[in-house]
């Protein structure tokens, strides 16, 4: 019901939903989002690099989207333990700031959160779900949660929206049928337990509108899954306002269904533009695109934009490397003719002196600008689905012709790997290499000395000349 | 007035126009650093540190003097230049008094500073701190010889001598003689006793004209900011705020707080109460309303709670300087240090000897 207020299908031909449209989400409070549209990726509160201020300054995000597993959830047991509940449970929103996980993590006031149980793309659990309990991995560690709990963090966190709980694939990618029935089986019940919780809960008094629920739909093949999705059609349909779409391909298969109203979030993470423009084409409506961060980290500025410049010469490259020492003097822009802070203020010499003195703002002109380069495409997609359906997939097709398929890998060193997220395995390879070396050990291979360090230097140094 | 580090053409994370934020009109370079990245061909082409790191305000840059000390082991000093070792593949690096000269040239800094022999204050070695005094006049003279640009860049001499007072005294008065814009006490923040810091800042400053900036080299304390003020210093430059940032401490009134301490996990106060800072102003005044728990959460895990210490840490620093300026305009310094104190101290009985006794001579007294 909710759905139908806040989301608004543009399109002259609204067709069953299955292929591409324009839209406009407005949830309460918010900017209004335009869609197709992209969410970033937040890690630990934060969009990596960005300081709330230069979101708000050098960026035009339609959302973010946090992880649950970022913002330990509160257990039972924490109090027996004594090792209390994270903090964000407990802050008050007031104001403008009514909801406590913007308030929390000072997000800007008119972008959106989107809040899902686990991180995007998330650490492997070492055991899996069970019926009752999903797997997350948190600061402190792999925990499960029931479901009891995570409808209960997300009502105190209240983001804008969040994603029901998913049974999603473990570790094998191509589960057997028996697996899959599971899978859609607790989906379905988690889904139904979740909502039946949240919605029970009238007891709050407090003006903030509650959380719009996403429900998930798993990467399980459409026909096992069809009782779920005929569930989700015909009983739950007026309590949720969206769709989070983890495999894309069960698109085409939701026309059976009285899905076209809902807004459609894909979690299925592309790997290129090319990836975004096939999930518009059937029809998603926003876009979790985690490669920017990615990217950024790297060291590589994304060059791409839609339509496809007509250049004529040859395949053209989704970004470029600024490790490349061709950059060195260059006083010239990221991306050409981009109007994005880091390219109209800075310029490639800088940002190849920033990555190879390892200076963080590197990455924070990386950042803004890629994100930047993102909000452009998607400006273009939406365009050109203005002009008409035929009309953009003549320019998908122009785009896969124009760009190469894979974004340039940076050459460089990335950011130090910090926190509980990256997770280390077996005999994993040094994520940067050692830069520094004992110097007064001369023995060390690799240090070709053209003097002698004095050995054992004391603070006197060297004798006069 | 108090400038941040921004060692190698970028203040830690921040954007040029977060650090205008700050209310900084003038930030560091290193000469040393830049000369090696990105070199001194690419400063000439994209024509000076001004325009690599689109920043429109002022900028000194310090030497390459100071890493005969923090690099000692890849450094060989003769009367020629020090011969460093780069850090970043041992290739060898001759900085001679010209070839700094012509680096900070390059850089286009707004305020050079002359390549000194640096020694750290607590060498015992009475011989080499004299030697290492009387060839920084040598090396003054032969930065003045070299300077390409006196019309646009100001040259700084940088008074050394160790922890002897009269070999500072003697230095001063060589210095003062070569008669260049400002004045730079120098080799101090090298662990010295803080007695004897103050001691040497008061030597020097008693010796230089009243007209002429000095500068501090290496002092970022809150407590040596407004003492060496009082002993008559003007300028100060450190990197401790911007690093103690990143190892997630936040400089306050009331002292320095370790915000990854399990306490300000659940501390919605503001990083300090009452600071005017991007990160600390509420959200309807323009700020940012960031909590010390938001902090805690994001620091060490992501870079943006560093970022965020960072610009409340130089904002602290930048608006203490403003404060004992206002405090001395209205003729009420005396009091600003007391109340200064106060804040930092729970008693009277707590505050640091050293700095009782420094200010005790200027007459200020503390425990009255």
């Amino acid at each position: 019901m909710a759905s139908r207020r806040i989301f608004k299908i543009l399109s002259a031909a609204v067709g069953d939903g299955t292929s591409a449209r324009l839209g406009q989400l407005a949830l309460p409070g918010r900017k209004v989002v335009e869609t197709p549209n992209f969410t970033s990726v937040a890690s630990r509160g934060a969009v990596p690099h960005l300081t709330p201020d230069n979101v708000t300054r050098h960026t035009d995000l339609s959302s973010t989207y946090m992880a649950l597993e970022d913002c330990r959830p509160p257990t039972d047991m924490d109090t027996v333990v004594e090792k209390p509940n994270a903090a964000i449970y407990e802050i008050e929103g007031e104001g403008e700031d009514s909801r406590p996980l913007h308030a929390f993590t000072a997000f800007p006031q008119e972008i959106p959160t989107i809040l899902a149980a686990r991180r995007c793309p998330a650490v492997t659990a070492p055991s899996g779900n069970t019926s009752k309990l999903l797997a997350i991995f948190t600061s402190t560690g792999f925990r499960s949660i029931s479901i009891a709990e995570y409808a209960e963090a997300a009502r105190k966190l209240k983001p804008d929206v969040v994603v029901g709980p998913a049974d999603l694939l473990h570790s094998s990618q191509a589960p057997a049928a028996k697996k899959q029935l599971r899978m859609t089986e607790r989906t379905e019940d988690w889904l139904d337990q979740f909502l039946g919780l949240l919605k029970a809960d009238t007891r709050i008094t407090s003006n903030v509108p509650e959380s719009l629920i996403f429900a998930p739909l798993i990467p399980v093949e459409w026909k096992i899954q069809w009782t779920y999705l005929r569930h989700l059609a015909e009983e739950v349909l007026d309590d949720i306002s969206g769709l989070a779409v983890y495999d894309v391909n069960l698109m085409p298969e939701l026309g059976a269904f009285k899905f076209s109203h809902l807004p459609k979030l894909s979690l299925d993470t592309p790997q290129n533009p090319q990836d975004i423009l096939r999930q518009i084409s059937l029809g998603i409506d926003i876009c979790l695109v985690p490669f920017v961060n990615n990217v950024s980290d790297a060291g590589v500025a994304l060059t791409f934009s839609f339509p496809a410049p007509k250049t004529g010469t040859g395949i053209q490259p989704l970004g470029t490397n600024m490790w490349s020492s061709e950059h060195k003097i260059s006083l010239t822009p990221l991306a050409e003719s981009c109007t994005c802070y880091a390219c109209q203020k800075h310029h490639r010499a800088f940002v190849n002196h920033l990555l190879n003195a390892k200076e963080m703002l590197g990455w924070t002109l990386l950042q803004i600008h890629n994100h930047h380069v993102l909000t452009e495409f998607f400006r273009g997609i939406r365009e050109a689905l203005a002009q008409g359906p035929e009309e953009f997939e003549a320019l998908v097709q122009e785009f896969a012709t124009v760009y190469d398929s894979e974004i340039p890998a940076g050459t460089g060193e990335r950011p130090r790997a910090r926190g509980y997220h990256f997770k280390s395995e077996h005999h994993q390879e040094k994520y940067n290499p050692r830069t520094w070396q004992d110097l007064n050990n001369n023995s060390n291979p690799g240090t070709e000395r053209t003097e002698k360090p004095h050995e054992g230097a004391g603070p006197d140094g060297q004798p006069s000349a | 007035m108090f400038m941040p580090v921004a060692t190698q053409a970028s203040l830690k994370g921040l954007t040029p126009e977060q650090l205008e934020d700050t209310n900084c009109q003038l930030c560091l370079n290193n000469t040393y650093h830049l000369g090696l990245k990105p070199g001194q061909e690419v400063l000439d082409t994209i024509g000076g540190a001004h325009k690599l790191q689109g920043w429109n305000r002022n900028i000194l840059t310090d030497s390459g003097g100071f890493q005969m000390v923090s690099l000692l082991k890849l450094a060989t000093i003769t009367e020629e230049g020090v011969r460093f070792l780069s850090p970043h593949d041992g290739s060898p690096m001759l900085l001679t008094p010209e070839h700094s000269m012509s680096l900070q040239n390059s850089i286009g800094s707004d305020i050079m500073m002359q390549l000194d022999d640096v020694l750290v204050t607590t060498s015992p070695d009475h011989a080499r701190m004299r030697l290492a005094m009387e060839r920084s006049v040598r090396w003054l003279d032969r930065c003045i010889a070299a300077h390409k640009n006196p019309h646009r860049q100001n040259l700084f001499c940088i008074i050394q001598g160790g922890l002897d007072l009269d070999m500072r005294r003697e230095c001063c008065r060589e210095m003062v003689a070569r008669d260049t814009p400002g004045i730079a006490i120098g080799g101090l923040s090298g662990g010295e006793a803080k007695e004897e810091f103050c001691k040497v800042v008061e030597a020097c400053t008693a010796l230089l004209p009243e007209l002429k900036p000095r500068y501090v080299m290496g002092i970022g304390f809150p407590e040596d900011l407004v003492v060496s003020v009082a002993l008559g210093a003007d300028m100060f430059d450190c990197v401790w705020p911007t690093r103690t940032a990143r190892f997630g401490a936040a400089i306050t009134r009331h002292g320095v707080y370790n915000m990854r301490n399990a306490k300000y996990a659940r501390d919605f106060g503001m990083i300090e109460e009452g600071c005017g800072c991007k990160c600390c102003r509420p959200k309807s005044e323009g700020g940012l309303g960031v909590t010390r728990a938001f902090i805690h959460h994001n620091a060490s895990k992501e870079t943006v709670s560093a970022h965020l210490l960072t610009i409340h840490n130089v904002w602290y620093q930048l608006n203490l300087m403003r404060e004992v300026r206002e405090s001395i305009l209205a003729d009420r310094f005396p009091e600003y240090i007391k109340e200064f104190f106060g804040n930092l101290y729970a008693e009277p009985k707590d505050y640091p000897s050293w700095a009782v006794e420094a200010l005790q001579r200027v007459n200020v007294d503390l425990t009255a």
